[in-house]
């Protein structure tokens, strides 16, 4: 796995909202399941002291930390304020920042995950379903019974479609190390490329499906600079130029980031890719 | 959010960029007195959201002996596909050198990107294809106040020093704006001076409030209504009606749809936590469009109740058939109501949308 672990302590902001509590509850349900320490406490500004699905509320996660040990924090703030979360996790020491909100401006983003590098401070997301380690932490909103713990990487721009690849792997009996969902927005903090590092350092991932998205050539980037086996899919054929197709990230400008001239592209560099998601276990099995 | 062209100028100016002086007109009459202002030359160009405008007949020439008539010329016709209801009518340049500059997001980096060269006047992907020595690149963190001397004299190259002020000034309204991009194409050296000929703003949706800016553009009354509900909605010219749950599933289910040769009437995302009304919503809304003879719905949820979801398709009542892939919370009893209403519910995304195919033939 990569990233974290059952022993990570998380905190998760915007806490007392209704996602927070709804999520640091599923969260913690999954924690017990594996035996790890999953959400330890929470924050939201002003409201010390409260409690949420049984975890203690802090007013900062500076204030969290003199009580609490942990590493990495899930955002749930609204959009408005989740560039503040990220900035709030780096400068109070986290190494990781998993953010959930979407509608975060684009320029905030920027910002937010520059201060966060100045602190060593990893960003995944803006606006995905943050990751899942079967059998050993979930931090996001990822359903997990579709999963099973395995040797498959899987990197992902979108949520729902994740879902829909990760079952198709565990019914074909590919369990998986880590799922990551790095976002649907134009920026976002851990690309393809950072991920595969990941992948490339962690001893249980034997091979990583990429599930892209028009728009950008994160994916390509990625795929070009990693040895590990690498199966793809890529969402958009048929999305129409200059039409946002649900994501912000998810549009074809001035003739860049179509799924078809991405599709040659990865295949040129020996990365297949399948034409429909109930390929991928395929191809997936091709590789090991 | 694209600007339009004299929305976009009138920022430029406001952070002190030389724009040639212009006059936005609403009819043919309203050039008597603009003329005045303009000299005896002008250019006349069509304030519609669409690029390549002047190789769609949007920028026509003209004098003050014939300026009324071309006018009336410009007003008469679509640009696009869109009819024109407004021109800019813009003074006639002697243009000497024209640049091209432009600041970008640049995903990869994460950064602004600063896009300069000397051989302005044609689109950038002509430029970046037939001469990409001629385009030199600056990465910036938006972390940043101002662009560096250093990159102002990497990016200038050759060019007059006094386009550095420029660069400086489009890199303020950037990052001011909220904008993913800005634009000026062609940048023009004339013997008064400098001047931005044309200019390009898009601004990030998600900052739109908080820049005051309300989405203006022509909807069509179901683009209208799906933002109302706040579903991400894009018209299509096929005749499958396609509502998903999340866009990459959304996206992957027409892919699918053309993958076993049908062709999808639209893309419908009702986002996450899709409850009975939403659903009710979004499958009206799609069967709204005449064009539509089958919808296929594919929901697969963590959180996406399926009962809920299924009573929201009969709720709809609408006359075409919905074909449905329903995975997630109360997935049995989901299917169990859709089955007894007489739905088809298939198992899987590639059952349903062969299914969707087939009854679009």
């Amino acid at each position: 796995m990569i990233y974290a672990d059952r022993d990570t302590g998380v905190i998760v902001t915007g806490a007392t909202g209704k996602q927070g509590l709804f999520h640091i509850t599923l969260m913690n349900e999954y924690a017990r399941t594996v035996g790890g320490r999953g959400v330890v406490a929470g924050v939201t500004p002003g409201k010390a002291g409260q409690e949420v699905g049984g975890v203690p509320v802090y007013n900062s996660i500076r204030d969290a930390l003199r009580e609490h040990d942990a590493t990495a924090s899930v955002i749930f703030v609204p959009a408005a304020a989740a560039a503040d979360s990220i900035m709030e996790s780096a400068s109070a020491g986290l190494s990781l920042a998993v953010v959930i909100t979407e509608h975060i401006p684009v320029h905030d983003t920027m910002k937010a995950i520059a201060f966060a590098r100045l602190h060593g401070c990893d960003v995944i997301g803006p606006n995905c379903p943050g990751l899942l380690s079967p059998g050993e932490i979930k931090m996001g909103i990822m359903p997990v019974h579709l999963s099973s713990r395995g040797n498959i990487g899987v990197i992902s721009r979108s949520g729902t479609l994740t879902y829909e690849i990760v079952d198709q792997l565990t019914r074909a009996g590919l369990g998986q190390s880590t799922i990551v969902g790095i976002g649907g927005d134009p920026v976002i903090g851990q690309t393809f490329i950072d991920v595969l590092y990941r992948f490339e350092e962690d001893d249980q991932t034997d091979a990583v499906v990429i599930i892209g998205e028009v728009g950008g050539s994160l994916e390509e980037e990625g795929a070009r600079a990693t040895d590990l086996p690498v199966a793809a899919y890529i969402a958009g054929l048929s999305a129409p130029p200059e039409k946002r197709m649900g994501h912000a990230g998810a549009i074809i400008e001035g003739g860049e980031g179509d799924a078809r001239s991405k599709i040659e592209r990865l295949k040129k560099i020996g990365v297949p890719v399948a034409s429909r998601p109930s390929e991928v276990p395929r191809l997936i099995k091709e590789l090991l | 959010m694209k600007l339009l062209e004299y929305e976009a100028r009138k920022v430029l100016e406001d952070y002190g960029i030389p724009i040639p002086r212009g006059v936005l007109i609403h009819s043919p009459a309203e050039l008597g007195p603009a003329m005045e202002t303009l000299g005896d030359r002008f250019v006349l160009k069509a304030q519609v959201e669409i690029g390549g405008r002047g190789k769609r007949g949007g920028i026509l020439v003209a004098d003050r002996s014939n300026g009324p008539a071309v006018a009336g010329e410009l007003f008469s016709r679509e640009i696009g596909g869109i009819p024109v209801r407004e021109v800019l009518a813009v003074e006639y340049l002697e243009i000497q050198e024209e640049y091209y500059l432009s600041i970008a997001i640049d995903r990869s980096t994460k950064n602004a990107l600063i896009l300069f060269s000397d051989q302005g006047g044609v689109d950038i992907e002509t430029l970046a294809r037939d001469s990409p020595g001629a385009l030199r690149r600056a990465s910036i963190p938006v972390l940043m106040h101002d662009v560096p001397p250093f990159m102002v004299r990497d990016l200038l190259g050759g060019a007059p020093k006094e386009l550095g002020g420029i660069i400086n000034r489009l890199y303020r309204v950037f990052c001011e704006k909220d904008a993913l991009l800005a634009e000026i194409n062609p940048l023009v050296a004339t013997p008064r001076g400098i001047f931005a000929a044309d200019a390009k703003l898009v601004i990030d949706d998600n900052a739109l409030r908080r820049q005051g800016i309300s989405q203006n553009r022509d909807l069509t009354e179901r683009e209208r209504e799906a933002e109302r509900h706040g579903f991400s909605y894009v018209e299509l010219t096929g005749d499958i009606g396609v509502i998903g749950n999340g866009a990459g599933l959304t996206m992957a289910t027409l892919d699918l749809i053309e993958y076993y040769g049908g062709r999808a009437a639209n893309f419908l995302d009702v986002g996450g936590g899709a409850d009975q009304e939403r659903v009710m919503h979004a499958v009206r809304l799609v069967a709204g469009d005449p064009t539509v003879k089958v919808i296929v719905v594919n929901l697969l949820g963590g959180i996406t109740r399926c009962d809920e979801v299924a009573r929201g398709i009969i709720q709809a009542g609408i006359s075409q058939p919905v074909i449905v892939r329903l995975a997630g919370t109360n997935e049995k009893e989901g299917q169990e109501i859709l089955r007894q209403a007489g739905y088809r519910m298939l198992d899987s995304m590639e059952h349903a949308v062969k299914a969707a195919v087939e009854a679009a033939r």
